[in-house]
């Protein structure tokens, strides 16, 4: 069996990449993209996590809460991606630092 | 009762306000959708009460919405200070949908705007109303979400889709932080539960309880607009339409800081994770920023919104002195803040829908033309501002005191108390500015064709200014109020053990 620490690395590198894709890109669809990464960041922690409690055992609550969190999240980009188009048609562009009042 | 009734009353009226709006066309009845809404949230406010009246005996009621008891999950625990939030959402709630109805009435999708309206204040109920972090986080994105969509919601116009889509990607990498220390805390106990989380680790203190610490304080930050994330929200509120802006500096930046402070006090407990002075530090930073750049501000609602930065960094400062005492003042200002809040930005929506602008040199002097707005705007300003007989300053007064107590104990917090009373000198002067621009300058020329907001406009903004009077002058009553939810929020025995046993 992998040790738990491997996942927890993982997850970290993750959400790091994640923030770094916010800090970083300056297309909108790039952005959201890296908002989902730090959801599955998140959501890997859940499921490995709920695999190591106890031994030889799967709790099934972080599972519930990881499907959940992946409902949620397509809901959310779902959101992101109407507003994205809405972006498009005003500007003809995806590119964060053509919109005018915005300071990234 | 899926939900207990005040969020199921809500949810439910939320599907159906489509329907009605359907029904209106159909029928050719004015507004039907719009009254549907408003019915829905008087109704809530109704069956809230009848909560009300379990919870003020000291009791906690636990239910469990999703039908088993599977360890404390999906569960939900009404206490005073939960009964308490939610009864401020409502009530915004309620007033914004009666404002509506005249406010939104040029613009397209009514049915939409009604039901995401209700679905956002049934989120933020739901969250007020969370027994664990599974609940708190299906609620809490529901709010997100909904928010997100209400900020864009003129689509047609560049700025609410520029402002929602800054809103959307730090609100939501706010989200996914908070949720990222779920997980933490989630692998460190095996639980989610409030209550089961408190009983571990609420004693001491361990690197990763720390970490899972700092990462919910950095995401609901970002919602409660603390300082070094709070650069969308200058941006967000002011191009949501107005009785959207009264919702989100009203109430929604408070549920960040309804989480804070459930979260703090009871899995976090401030005896072992000794957080008081840093999130004091945080609590001056972020009204000293907040207050610097709304003198700074040439368009009426961005400045309200800055001003809600300030306002937030006086409830923490409230919440981060740990005492019963300061906690009720932190949610006295809260309700205060909510109310005249509130009431200034429907009142520029008032000014809005008048002139169709937000630059304060075209504003100058409106309040010559439109007699009552402008009266009812005196009273907010100076409610915001401190004045003594209105009902800011009995909150910030109390916020004060209890840090001045905590001094006793270190040195150092009369000094951030200090900071504070200058914050809030410092913030008359831009209130008094506000007031001198709009009420006592000679009309300009945009300005001198207003005319009155109608009557359903004018009626929240009424019972707000009296409610700011009030309170002001007899905050007995409220006070109480505040101080039991305070003292619900301290008191950790009870809520762990009608868990845990």
């Amino acid at each position: 069996m992998i040790p738990v620490a491997y996942y927890l690395t993982t997850s970290f590198v993750l959400f790091v990449v994640g923030m770094y894709c916010l800090a970083v890109k300056r297309n909108m669809i790039k952005l959201i993209i890296g908002i989902e990464i730090l959801t599955s960041a998140a959501n890997l922690n859940f499921i490995a996590l709920s695999a190591y409690g106890k031994p030889g055992e799967v709790d099934p609550l972080g599972h519930t809460f990881a499907i959940m969190s992946i409902v949620i999240g397509a809901c959310v980009v779902a959101v992101a991606l109407t507003i994205a188009v809405h972006a498009y048609r005003h500007y003809k562009t995806l590119d964060v630092r053509e919109l005018k009042r915005l300071r990234w | 009762m899926i939900l207990t009734w005040p969020i199921d009353i809500l949810v439910l009226f939320a599907v159906t306000t489509p329907i009605a709006y359907l029904a209106g066309t159909k029928l050719r009845v004015e507004k039907l959708a719009d009254t549907w809404s408003v019915i829905g949230f008087i109704f809530s406010i109704i069956s809230l009460y009848f909560l009300y009246q379990e919870v003020s005996v000291g009791r906690i009621i636990t239910y469990y919405w999703a039908g088993q008891q599977l360890r404390g999950v999906a569960m939900l625990k009404i206490d005073m200070l939960g009964v308490f939030m939610a009864g401020i959402f409502l009530f915004i709630g309620l007033l914004t949908a009666i404002y509506s109805v005249r406010y939104m009435e040029h613009d397209s999708g009514h049915a939409e705007y009604y039901t995401l309206l209700l679905l956002m204040v049934s989120g933020m109920v739901g969250v007020a109303f969370a027994g664990d972090f599974f609940t708190f986080f299906l609620f809490w994105e529901l709010m997100c979400i909904t928010s997100y969509v209400l900020v864009a919601f003129r689509k047609e116009k560049w700025e609410p889709i520029e402002a929602g889509f800054k809103y959307f990607v730090m609100s939501s990498a706010g989200s996914a932080t908070v949720l990222f220390a779920m997980s933490i805390l989630y692998g460190m106990t095996g639980s989610l539960n409030f209550a089961y989380l408190s009983t571990t680790l609420s004693t001491s203190a361990s690197p990763w309880s720390v970490l899972a610490m700092a990462m919910i304080v950095t995401g609901l930050g970002v919602k409660a607009a603390i300082v070094p994330f709070h650069s969308w929200l200058p941006d967000a509120h002011p191009a949501a339409p107005s009785s959207i802006s009264a919702m989100l500096s009203g109430v929604v930046i408070k549920t960040g800081v309804y989480g804070l402070v459930r979260i703090m006090i009871l899995v976090f407990a401030p005896d072992a994770y000794h957080w008081q002075f840093a999130l004091a530090i945080l609590a001056v930073l972020t009204m000293t920023v907040g207050n610097l750049m709304a003198l700074l501000q040439s368009d009426l609602k961005r400045l309200l919104a800055f001003s809600s930065i300030g306002h937030i960094g006086y409830i923490l400062f409230g919440l981060s002195a740990a005492t019963i005492y300061g906690l009720t003042g932190g949610l006295f200002h809260v309700m205060n803040h909510a109310m005249s809040k509130a009431l200034l930005f429907l009142c520029s929506g008032a000014f809005l829908l008048a002139i169709e602008s937000r630059n304060l040199d075209d504003l100058a002097g409106i309040g010559r033309k439109m007699k009552i707005t402008g009266l009812v705007f005196i009273i907010g300003a100076l409610a915001l501002a401190g004045v003594p007989p209105l009902n800011g300053f009995q909150s910030e007064f109390m916020i004060l005191l209890a840090g001045i107590q905590n001094g006793a104990g270190n040195g150092t917090w009369y000094w951030l108390s200090a900071i504070m009373i200058m914050n809030i000198l410092f913030s008359v002067a831009y209130y008094l500015r506000l007031v001198q621009i709009l009420i006592l300058k000679e009309p300009s020329s945009l300005a001198s064709k207003a005319k009155e907001a109608p009557m359903s406009m004018l009626f929240p903004m009424v019972i707000l200014a009296i409610m700011c009077i009030i309170v002001g002058v007899y905050p007995g009553p409220f006070v109480d109020l505040a101080n039991k939810a305070a003292q619900a929020a301290f008191n950790l025995d009870v809520y762990v053990k009608s868990v845990v046993g």
